[in-house]
């Protein structure tokens, strides 16, 4: 992977957000989930998907994209309700290239699956595609950093890692979670989509916890070679 | 299409390169591990590996010992502890053998006359419900008499479990023997032989019985000398319901009447037909079983009349095994277990009976029955129990004595397994049975069991003998009977589970070897990945970026291990297509991914490379004329890789699949209630696009020759064969096989295999090894032999490849079922995209990639062609598609095609895939050598397939060893391991296809060579 020059710059600037406004930020995107988790109340999931999973994207939508519209790429020339717009755009972008993704590796195509698919791929739209639109934009670069795995051992700016690895983390729970399906345990999680948005919010979730921890590691990184 | 043999490409991509192309290779040469020794090691890895497997499958599947001889007098004694001589009985006529076992036995016979009525592939269900519940009204009303007979108390009627594999012939073994033979019968289904063991028939041969045998022939290939008069009809055409039944039906008027026979077999196997072309809710099975259900009336009305004449006859109706809700048979499904059992005659009329009562018994259970109620042995190797409900026209003490009879038997049976095991000890050491200890031991439990069976059984004797309060003589007696059930039963249950007993020792041996050859396998892959890789370090510093691992390798890694883990679970095994559906689109979705990554640091970098490019294009322009265009549209490998990824969506919907989800509604099952005019149009336009396609492909080649038009013509005139066979060939009729379809199907098969041949043989001479287009160009720093010779060579191997290729998917095109045209064309068209895809991109994903990627693709296939780990998807029908005299080896030659359709098509794909990959490592201009180039050409192609294959078949072979005690060692995992077999010898003749056609085309370019230079030289001398 070529090392872009213009990358590292933006990146020195954008290593001013502390570890603790990352913390922050991961913490406001949980408690949104948190929120629709307590509201939709407990294994409404598995009883009835559609809703539980809309709960979830409305609740989560409005958090993620303020938290990463704050955090969007090079501020004095973007204003926050231009990257809030991105990512508003964004959302049925990510939704349908996630839906695309799951329907290609067996995800159902009946018509009674449609609502729970189109809410699901929204979630998942939230995971990984809006908070790359609302602070990359139209930065190709970022895009194939933020695709390529690379970021895990070359050092790389915080925002990155807070994109990159929960969004990997979502992409690969879905992914993980989507292995019982086909089991002849006949339990009602078996179904499509809940056992997939487990594994996509646990997944999200440990790549949050990854992020911080890469943050942290990243930060003290620097330290010492400030020193 | 961007598809063209693309040999010169190299020189525009890897211009950077050329400058230390003569040392690179001397490097090379030092590095790399000649061609030679690794075939050599490679051929003996395989044998390793053929010789491992064979070992364990001897192991694994044992032919089950049985006892030879018959039972005679002596099972009219109880068995002794003192090893039996080879005392035999003196050979008495028939009527004093009769005498003698009638004194012997001290039970009476029953019956008099037999009358075997066997309805291939009737399921229980139809007849006595399921789960206590009656069966539907239409079937209720399809068979009246019968239900008549049932609802009238006239009759009994029980759910007959057969024995995985559920195939006629084992089937029909295992009821007149009593034995559960080893799994492998089903590979002899094909290749019926005379019957040898101990069997209910031979036993009323001997006794003098006359038998008459109406019905299909196996039966008289299992005992070619035993009946009195026979008419067979052969179960060869299976889209006959009609005729086979007519041809047993028609005797049954002369045969009732006739006074001269004693047993009668009639084997209708219409029925069976039927759910093999439209299944269990088939249009034809409701006619097909009001006849059967006439001919039980006919047989009952003429047997009953006979009754009069105080001949009693016994008329039994069971099928062989049950149908799945298709109509097929092979697996251990409930669907297919489940067959009948239903008595007719005086000793289970009844005042009060439920006839839907779901009763539960063994098919074994009906030799001991048939054998005490006719008076005769049981045969020596039953591990059936008798029905009792059978003799109630017997007196208590009578029916005691029966058992009595049938634990001897099993007793010998189990004495010949356990020869430590002794009755005479059990009864004599253990006489305190009424203390309920809990035996621990196998043996304990046995003895204990039985030695409270004799127990109670004397007991009962002296009860019956001293007084006559028979209330208390009744209760003893049912002791008795509960005891010696007990101990039937459970040592039924133990013999039949010792027939799956394995030599421990073989099995871990042959396990060894497998191992051993694997890691060889993978050892042998190794030095060709490090030979490689020492050979691009040493000469080009830009594969260094390239050292670590990509997404799509670490991802193929991953996935392989998630593949062998998933092996070990049986519920994975059942549904293994969404393993391979789920990995393969996952890698493509990589392949995505990657392209679309490639596609951004394209943009990032545009211009530095356009200007590279031009400088290129400047340096090579003699080369455009022929070359794929550097600046094709990106967007074009997106396409393909769209195209892979939704065709595997349609596949993945088009069957079902799988063991458990069998009932989910799919594509298949959706067209299949349509009109059959919409299928044969879907199979027209298939044939139709592998028609076009080839001609496409062929016109790539820009070669107008006579063997390139010669192979379009035969290529169209196979296509034409293909549509008049699908225009002739119909569907859910009951005609007889139509002779022109056969004969169809035979032109197509001697055009198909002349062209082909042709091809191999002549495409290497027909490409010039000489080409104009370089000629001019000689002087410029590029080697232009070197150029000329891959091109033709390509050319020549793209040429084989394709009509490989095409031939191959006309060919499944006729032989798979109609509703499988479609599926066949989409792994087609998977095929084509991922070779255009890999030829567009030659340096986004490694070779050893693509290679996996087709052969997973392959596997993914062969799931979506409606295959499934049971036995029972295997396609009959299609394999006697143009044969026209019986043949096992044809015909199982046309079902292994049929099977592995999608990874030979894969494997052959790979043909082209060779002729248009990257050949990253080129040889030195001045030295050509063959044998690299054919190391290049075909080392991971045959190599990788080999491995994977390895890898699987030896963790498999490993889950069934640790399985070998699960419940579901026969019903799962043991089918599923023919299937990796049969996929083992499926991969190794795709790369021995591979192999050779790579060989023989070197072989004849080096030759071409070598003469040309030879006259070259000749003529520049002279």
């Amino acid at each position: 992977m070529p090392y872009d020059p213009r990358g590292s710059a933006m990146g020195a600037e954008a290593t001013q957000i502390s570890a603790l406004t990352a913390a922050a930020a991961h913490a406001l995107c949980l408690a949104g989930l948190a929120v629709a988790h307590s509201l939709a109340g407990r294994g409404a999931l598995v009883s009835d998907p559609a809703l539980a999973l809309r709960l979830l994207v409305v609740c989560e939508a409005p958090l993620v994209i303020v938290v990463f519209s704050l955090l969007r790429r090079d501020p004095k020339h973007c204003s926050f309700l231009k990257a809030a717009a991105r990512g508003l755009l964004g959302l049925p972008i990510g939704a349908l290239l996630n839906a695309f993704g799951a329907v290609v590796l067996g995800a159902p195509v009946g018509i009674k699956f449609w609502t729970a698919t189109i809410y699901w791929s929204l979630l998942m739209s939230l995971f990984t595609f809006v908070p790359a639109a609302c602070v990359f934009g139209a930065s190709k670069v970022d895009w194939q950093n933020a695709l390529s795995y690379s970021i895990y051992f070359t050092s790389s700016d915080v925002v990155e890692y807070m994109i990159s690895v929960p969004s990997h983390g979502a992409v690969i729970g879905a992914w993980l979670g989507a292995w019982p399906m086909p089991l002849d345990w006949e339990r009602p999680w078996q179904e499509w989509p809940i056992c997939v948005t487990y594994g996509a919010i646990a997944g999200h979730l440990i790549g949050m916890v990854l992020s911080l921890i890469l943050i942290v590691a990243h930060r003290r990184r620097v330290r010492v070679k400030a020193d | 299409m961007g598809l063209r043999p693309s040999c010169t490409c190299v020189f525009l991509f890897g211009s950077g390169q050329q400058r230390s192309s003569g040392d690179r290779h001397r490097a090379m040469g030092a590095a790399s591990p000649s061609g030679a020794a690794l075939a050599g090691w490679t051929v003996a890895a395989v044998l390793l590996q053929v010789a491992g497997l064979s070992l364990f499958i001897y192991g694994f599947f044992p032919v089950k010992p049985t006892l030879p001889g018959f039972s005679g007098a002596e099972s009219y004694r109880a068995p002794s502890c003192a090893p039996v001589g080879g005392r035999e009985d003196p050979a008495l006529p028939p009527d004093q053998l009769r005498s003698l076992y009638r004194e012997l036995s001290e039970v009476p016979r029953v019956y008099d006359r037999l009358v075997l009525m066997v309805i291939d592939g009737l399921p229980a269900e139809f007849v006595l419900g399921r789960g206590g519940k009656p069966p539907s009204k239409e079937m209720m009303e399809a068979m009246p008499y019968t239900q008549s007979l049932l609802t009238g108390c006239r009759a009994v009627g029980y759910h007959a479990k057969a024995a995985p594999p559920t195939v006629t012939m084992p089937r029909l073994k295992s009821m007149v023997s009593g034995a559960i033979g080893g799994f492998l019968d089903v590979a002899l289904n094909f290749n019926t032989q005379a019957f040898l063991d101990d069997n209910l028939l031979d036993q009323l041969h001997r006794v003098g019985y006359k038998l008459v045998m109406l019905g299909d022939e196996t039966w008289i290939k299992l005992f070619p000398t035993l009946f009195h008069r026979q008419d067979g009809v052969s179960s060869f055409y299976v889209k006959d319901t009609v005729e086979v039944d007519f041809n047993v039906s028609r005797h049954l008027d002369s045969e009732l009447a006739a006074k001269d026979w004693d047993a009668l077999v009639l084997h209708y196997l219409g029925l069976d037909h039927v759910g093999h072309i439209g299944g269990r809710q088939s249009v034809l099975m409701t006619p097909k079983l009001k006849e059967m259900d006439d001919v039980i009336r006919r047989v009952h009305a003429a047997v009953t009349s006979l009754h009069e004449n105080s001949e009693r006859t016994l008329l039994v109706v069971i099928s062989d095994h049950g149908m799945t809700e298709v109509g097929n048979h092979g697996g251990s499904s409930y669907e297919e277990t489940d067959s009948l059992a239903l008595f007719i005659g005086h000793s289970v009329e009844n005042s009060y009976c439920s006839p839907y009562d779901q009763k539960e018994t063994l098919q074994v259970d009906l030799t001991p029955t048939l054998a005490l109620l006719f008076g005769i042995p049981i045969p020596k190797n039953n591990i059936g129990v008798l029905l009792p409900e059978l003799f109630n026209s017997l007196s208590d003490d009578q029916k005691l004595r029966t058992l009595e009879l049938n634990s001897w038997q099993i007793l010998r049976l189990l004495q010949e397994q356990k020869p430590a095991f002794c009755s005479e000890n059990c009864v004599n050491l253990k006489d305190d049975f009424r203390v309920d200890m809990l035996p621990e031991s196998i043996d304990e439990k046995l003895c204990h069991l039985l030695s409270k069976a004799f127990a109670s059984h004397r007991s009962s004797l002296l009860h019956q003998d001293s007084d006559f309060r028979s209330v208390e003589a009744t209760g003893h007696s049912r002791t008795a009977l509960n005891a010696y059930s007990d101990f039937l039963r459970y040592a039924s249950e133990w013999l039949s589970h010792r027939a799956t007993d394995k030599p421990l020792y073989v099995l871990v041996s042959a396990i060894s070897l497998m191992i051993i050859s694997c890691f060889s396998l993978a050892g042998i892959i190794f030095c060709v990945f490090e030979g490689k890789s020492q050979s691009q370090v040493e000469h080009n510093s830009e594969c260094d970026s390239d050292k670590h691992w990509h997404l799509d390798e670490a991802f193929i890694l991953m996935g392989i291990i998630l593949y062998v883990a998933s092996l070990g679970s049986s519920s994975f095994v059942e549904e293994e297509q969404y393993i391979w559906h789920f990995l393969t689109s996952t890698l493509y979705l990589i392949f995505l991914i990657k392209t679309v990554q490639s596609m951004l640091k394209d943009s990032n970098s545009t211009l530095v490379q356009r200007a590279e490019a031009e400088i290129l294009r400047r340096n090579n322009s003699y080369l455009t004329s022929y070359k794929l265009t550097p600046g094709q549209p990106i967007g074009r490998k997106l396409y393909t890789i769209l195209i892979i990824l939704v065709a595997g969506r349609i596949l993945r919907a088009w069957h079902q699949g799988g063991i458990n989800w069998v009932h989910f509604s799919d594509i298949s099952k959706i067209l299949t209630q349509c009109d059959s005019s919409i299928v044969k149009s879907l199979q027209i336009i298939s044939v139709l696009v592998v028609m076009m396609l080839y001609a496409v492909s062929l016109n790539l080649l820009r070669a107008r020759r006579m063997l390139v038009i010669g192979l379009w013509l035969s290529h169209l005139s196979c296509g034409l064969l293909v549509m008049l066979h699908i225009w002739k060939s119909q569907v859910n009729t009951s005609v007889l096989m139509n002779h022109s379809t056969t004969s169809i199907a035979q032109i197509f098969y001697v055009i198909a295999s002349i062209s082909i041949t042709c091809t191999v043989f002549l495409s290497p001479w027909i490409f010039p090894i000489h080409s104009k287009e370089a000629e001019p160009t000689s002087s410029s720093g590029f080697n232009p032999q070197k150029a000329i010779h891959l091109h033709g060579i390509n050319h020549s191997v793209f040429l084989t490849g394709i009509t490989y290729t095409m031939f191959w998917c006309l060919l499944q095109l006729l032989l798979q079922q109609p509703i499988n045209a479609i599926p066949v064309l989409l792994i087609l068209l998977q095929l084509i995209s991922s070779v255009i895809h890999f030829s567009l991109n030659k340096s986004l994903h490694r070779q050893w990639v693509q290679v996996v990627a087709m052969q997973f693709l392959g596997m993914t296939g062969h799931f979506g062609l409606g295959n499934t780990n049971s036995l029972a998807s295997i396609d009959v029908a299609g394999a006697f598609i143009g044969i026209s005299s019986y043949s096992t080896v044809l015909s199982g030659i046309l079902m292994f095609i049929i099977t592995y359709g999608s990874p030979l098509l894969l494997y052959l794909g790979m043909v082209v895939y060779m002729s248009v990959k990257e050949s990253d490592d080129i040889c030195t201009p001045w030295q050509i050598r063959w044998s690299s180039i054919l190391g290049k050409m075909i080392a991971l192609p045959c190599l990788l397939p080999l491995v994977i294959n390895s890898i699987a078949l030896t963790s498999y072979t490993i889950v069934l060893l640790l399985m070998r005690n699960h419940l579901f060692v026969w019903s799962v995992f043991s089918p599923k391991y023919l299937y990796v077999c049969a996929t083992t010898v499926c991969t190794y003749a795709g790369v021995s296809i591979i192999a050779m056609t790579a060989a023989y085309t070197c072989a004849v370019f080096s030759f071409r060579t070598r003469v040309f230079s030879f006259r070259t030289r000749k003529y520049r001398s002279m």
